[in-house]
């Protein structure tokens, strides 16, 4: 048997370094990470990247800060898997390798221009930072911008620091609602489709981003549409099951479609009839 | 890294399974050089009576006494490893269930009978918690070192929940069922490397069934080769009999 | 101009001429198991080679993409290291049937696909290929003729074709030209030898027939139509999701990614083994949500990643007719049947439109 190194190879690595970690929930965790040779991961908003553990795996991870700032990213993690416990238990310093970025992330140079409604549940909030933030860093570029945000209960939100500033913010309509509320809670209680026809939109000129748990889908873009918004201005982000990133592997297909090369943001018109999607 | 303590304990069971440990020959030193094993009756008379980091254990709880011992390992050590088909499905033990107790007892132990109290046989995670299942009977070598190294590692080991058919194919073995044999491939989960078929023989269903088998069609194919359920039935019950124990 | 692309090797010089293939580089071909299966192994004389067999229980991507292979080499120490890498033998494969071909045909096109899969490819440019034409159906399994896969077409570098008491050979590359070079066995085909080709060939188009009744062109306009089908719920309750169909299958190359580290826990490989749709944990993420948890959602992937989803991206079948997944289905589950179930099925529909 003979061997070479292949330096093409879509399976190496770059190196890259935890600068900051904070734990943001008892299950998500926040990373900001730099590439070790100083360059910028240089990813579009909605894209992700495959976090490597050298022993354990990979896992695919939405790079979840804005291409703007371009010497360090920021990923949320749940530990659910065993990569992702892993990566809970690393610290400032520790090393990790990454391939990526991958997929076809929020279209940001269509959406200029035009309104835009982002709608986020639960973890969903992670890709859509990395909207938000870029869209933030170039508010002139875009018309209105309304942020929904829905979560199970209060405890469980993530980046509430953050959700707090783009609230008292003037030039971004925000509202958040969570399924069941603790004492604590002041705000809209009930699941985040009840915020949407409250939200005042001119529908031809407005694009909406929608992530969030797979039940989440059917039901927002009913609404969505109820409010006349079309098809191809719906962009969803999907998760799936994947091991290579490369369009291969087959584990995150949605039928005809690769989540990991087609996706992961889809407009609602590319796959409102595939049945494997919802 | 200090190298973690390890103990090898044994229930109901021929043993064969540590002996397959013993038999690793250079894997196994290698794989001691990162371990210090404190307990091991098959191979050292010291005892050691303290925490461990993992206890691995062989054989099925048949008895009160095995019932309270497997509780105090349980509670001395952070992670416990079922070693072999009695520990992790209960095994060829499970057999006695099928019988009246009190009959077996009067069987094996004569008149005195009555000091030999006895169980229905469990699986170690029918008593206790496990974190690490190492299936077969006995265990498959390369599967105990990845288990071994997992656990070393703190990371979770799956076992292969699909048929020894997916190795077996891997391997390119002539099918059982074309050579007019029964075979449990289908329904047993995978992880042997379909070690039997590849030497000749067919597959015993040591390692438990899938998790979500499709039993029904199951049943069509065992008619299609004119196979009666009850004869697959037993030789499935021969290892898997504490199955019924589990909880669904 | 045609003629020198075909050369004559006698059947009395079959043993040299595989000999010297032999001692060019490792050389693998079919080899009977036992009980009716084939397997493609390693020989060194002609002998152990069977020349008529069914197709062997796994096909030829096991060289192509091996059921484990290497990906990526490091080591854990302080200064983490990894590299990737791709592990190869040069090998020449003789004896490969048209539905085989078309399979690694079918795999080309996959891993050429940006972004290349550069393992895949560098092997395969290790790999000489020579096909042997099949000039009857190997058995009731196989739907070549559906799939175009019946007659020759390219793939290889040199084809076989049996005409007797000799092999027409096809000389359809340079590295294939200089096998029959090296080798020095071959003659010159003449007309008449020429001719009987041509017989053999016209022999076959009375032969191979559509195996399904349907046209081949409208098998995408079919699948369009019977994604809610009845049959997927039929084959639910028949399929054990023992994945024999894909990982016998030349054409599926679905795989997963794993660690392993050596003994001293310093350092280890990244690598690739085949993996199956068919399989419960196949579409399960993380969190515990399974996407094709029905083994009839199931079921019907595999069939739509062979008839209809790569006809968009690679304007071409992925199944090759060869009807391994057929004879490797404990359950029955035939791809012939199926398709004509389908074929039915959306028959029906049509009518009950009309009526």
């Amino acid at each position: 048997m003979e061997k070479v190194v292949i330096k093409d190879s879509g399976y190496r690595l770059k190196k890259a370094t935890i600068l900051r970690t904070k734990n943001l929930t008892r299950n998500e965790k926040f990373f900001e990470i730099a590439l070790k040779d100083g360059s910028s991961l240089d990813h579009e908003p909605g894209q992700f990247i495959m976090v490597s553990l050298l022993g354990i795996g990979e896992s695919p991870i939405s790079v979840c800060s804005s291409p703007s700032r371009r010497d360090s990213f920021d990923l949320c993690i749940r530990a659910v898997g065993k990569v992702t416990r892993r990566l809970h238990t690393l610290k400032k310093g520790d090393e990790i390798g990454i391939r990526g970025p991958y997929g076809r992330g929020f279209p940001v140079n269509i959406i200029t221009g035009n309104d835009l409604l982002i709608i986020a549940g639960g973890l969903g909030i992670a890709p859509l930072r990395s909207l938000i933030t870029y869209v933030l860093d170039n508010r002139r570029d875009f018309g209105k911008v309304h942020i929904l945000f829905g979560c199970k209960e209060p405890k469980e939100m993530l980046f509430s620091d953050e959700l707090e500033q783009w609230s008292q913010r003037t030039d971004l309509h925000y509202a958040c609602t969570v399924d069941r509320a603790d004492p604590e809670w002041a705000g809209n209680v009930g699941v985040i489709t009840t915020l949407i026809p409250g939200v005042d939109i001119e529908p031809l000129r407005t694009f909406a981003a929608v992530v969030g748990p797979p039940v989440m889908y059917t039901f927002v873009i009913k609404e969505l549409l109820k409010k006349g918004i079309p098809k191809r201005q719906i962009l969803l982000s999907f998760e799936r099951n994947m091991a290579c990133g490369n369009g291969k592997c087959g584990h995150c297909q949605i039928q005809n479609l690769y989540v990991c090369q087609d996706g992961p943001v889809f407009n609602y018109e590319q796959i409102k009839n595939l049945s494997e999607a919802f | 890294m200090k190298k973690p303590k390890v103990g090898i304990f044994d229930f109901a069971c021929c043993e064969g399974c540590q002996l397959q440990l013993a038999n690793m020959g250079e894997q196994v030193l290698s794989l001691l050089g990162s371990l210090r094993v404190m307990e091991w009756r098959e191979v050292m008379s010291e005892t050691w009576g303290k925490k461990l980091d993992i206890a691995i254990v062989e054989g099925s709880i048949t008895d009160p006494h095995a019932v309270e011992r497997i509780q105090r390992i349980r509670r001395r050590a952070s992670v416990l490893i079922a070693y072999g088909s009695c520990a992790t499905i209960g095994g060829v033990n499970g057999m006695k269930n099928n019988f009246v107790f009190d009959e077996i007892r009067k069987y094996v132990y004569g008149d005195s009978y009555a000091f030999f109290p006895t169980e229905p046989t469990k699986a170690v995670h029918q008593v206790v918690e496990v974190d690490y299942f190492i299936h077969g009977c006995p265990v498959y070598i390369p599967e105990v070192v990845t288990v071994l190294k997992a656990a070393l590692q703190g990371i979770p080991y799956y076992v292969p929940d699909y048929p020894v058919c997916v190795e077996c194919k891997l391997n390119e073995n002539v099918c059982m069922y074309d050579r007019k044999v029964t075979c449990l491939g289908p329904v047993t989960r995978a992880g042997c490397n379909s070690w039997c078929i590849n030497n000749g023989n067919i597959c015993y269903g040591c390692r438990g069934m899938v998790s979500n088998p499709n039993e029904k069609g199951a049943l069509d194919v065992l008619a299609k080769y004119g196979i009666p359920t009850s004869l697959v039935v037993n030789k499935m019950n021969m290892y898997n009999k504490c199955r019924e124990l589990d909880e669904p | 101009m045609e003629d020198t692309q075909y050369v004559v090797l006698k059947k009395d010089r079959f043993e040299e001429f595989i000999a010297a293939l032999s001692s060019m580089q490792k050389l693998v071909a079919p080899v009977a198991k036992g009980f009716g299966a084939y397997a493609f192994e390693e020989v060194t004389s002609a002998d152990p080679i069977a020349l008529n067999y069914i197709p062997t229980i796994l096909p030829l991507k096991k060289y192509f993409m091996p059921q484990r292979e290497t990906l990526l080499e490091f080591t854990l120490d302080r200064r983490s290291h990894a590299e990737a890498v791709v592990e190869y033998e040069p090998l020449t494969i003789f004896g490969a049937h048209t539905c085989d071909l078309a399979g690694i045909q079918c795999l080309n096109m996959v891993f050429s696909e940006r972004p290349k899969d550069y393992n895949y490819l560098l092997r395969k440019g290790t790999i000489t290929l020579i096909g042997l034409e099949c000039n009857d159906y190997c058995d009731e399994y196989a739907s070549c003729h559906l799939v175009h896969a019946s007659f020759p077409s390219g793939g290889y570098d040199l084809l076989f074709t049996d005409l007797g008491d000799y092999f027409m050979v096809h000389i359809n590359t340079v590295s294939g030209d200089r096998i029959v070079r090296t080798a020095g066995l071959c003659e010159g085909a003449g007309s008449a030898h020429m001719n009987e080709l041509r017989s053999l060939r016209d022999r076959k188009r009375t032969v191979f027939r559509n195996e399904v009744p349907i046209k081949t062109k409208l098998i995408p306009e079919l699948f369009d139509a019977v994604f809610g089908a009845r049959v997927w719920d039929n084959l639910n309750e028949r399929c054990l999701a023992c994945g024999n169909c894909t990982n016998v299958c030349p054409t599926c190359y679905c795989f997963n990614i794993k660690d392993e580290l050596d003994l001293t826990l310093a350092r280890g490989i990244r690598y690739r083994v085949w993996d199956s749709c068919q399989l419960e944990p196949f579409a399960r993420v993380a969190g515990g949500i399974n996407f094709r948890k029905e083994r009839s959602a199931r079921q019907r992937h595999r069939y739509y990643r062979k008839f209809r989803y790569p006809v968009d991206r690679f304007a071409r079948f992925f199944c090759t007719g060869c009807g391994r997944c057929t004879r490797a289905c404990m359950a029955d589950i035939s791809l012939k049947e199926t398709l004509s179930e389908l074929i039915k099925e959306s028959e029906e529909r049509v009518w009950k439109k009309w009526l």
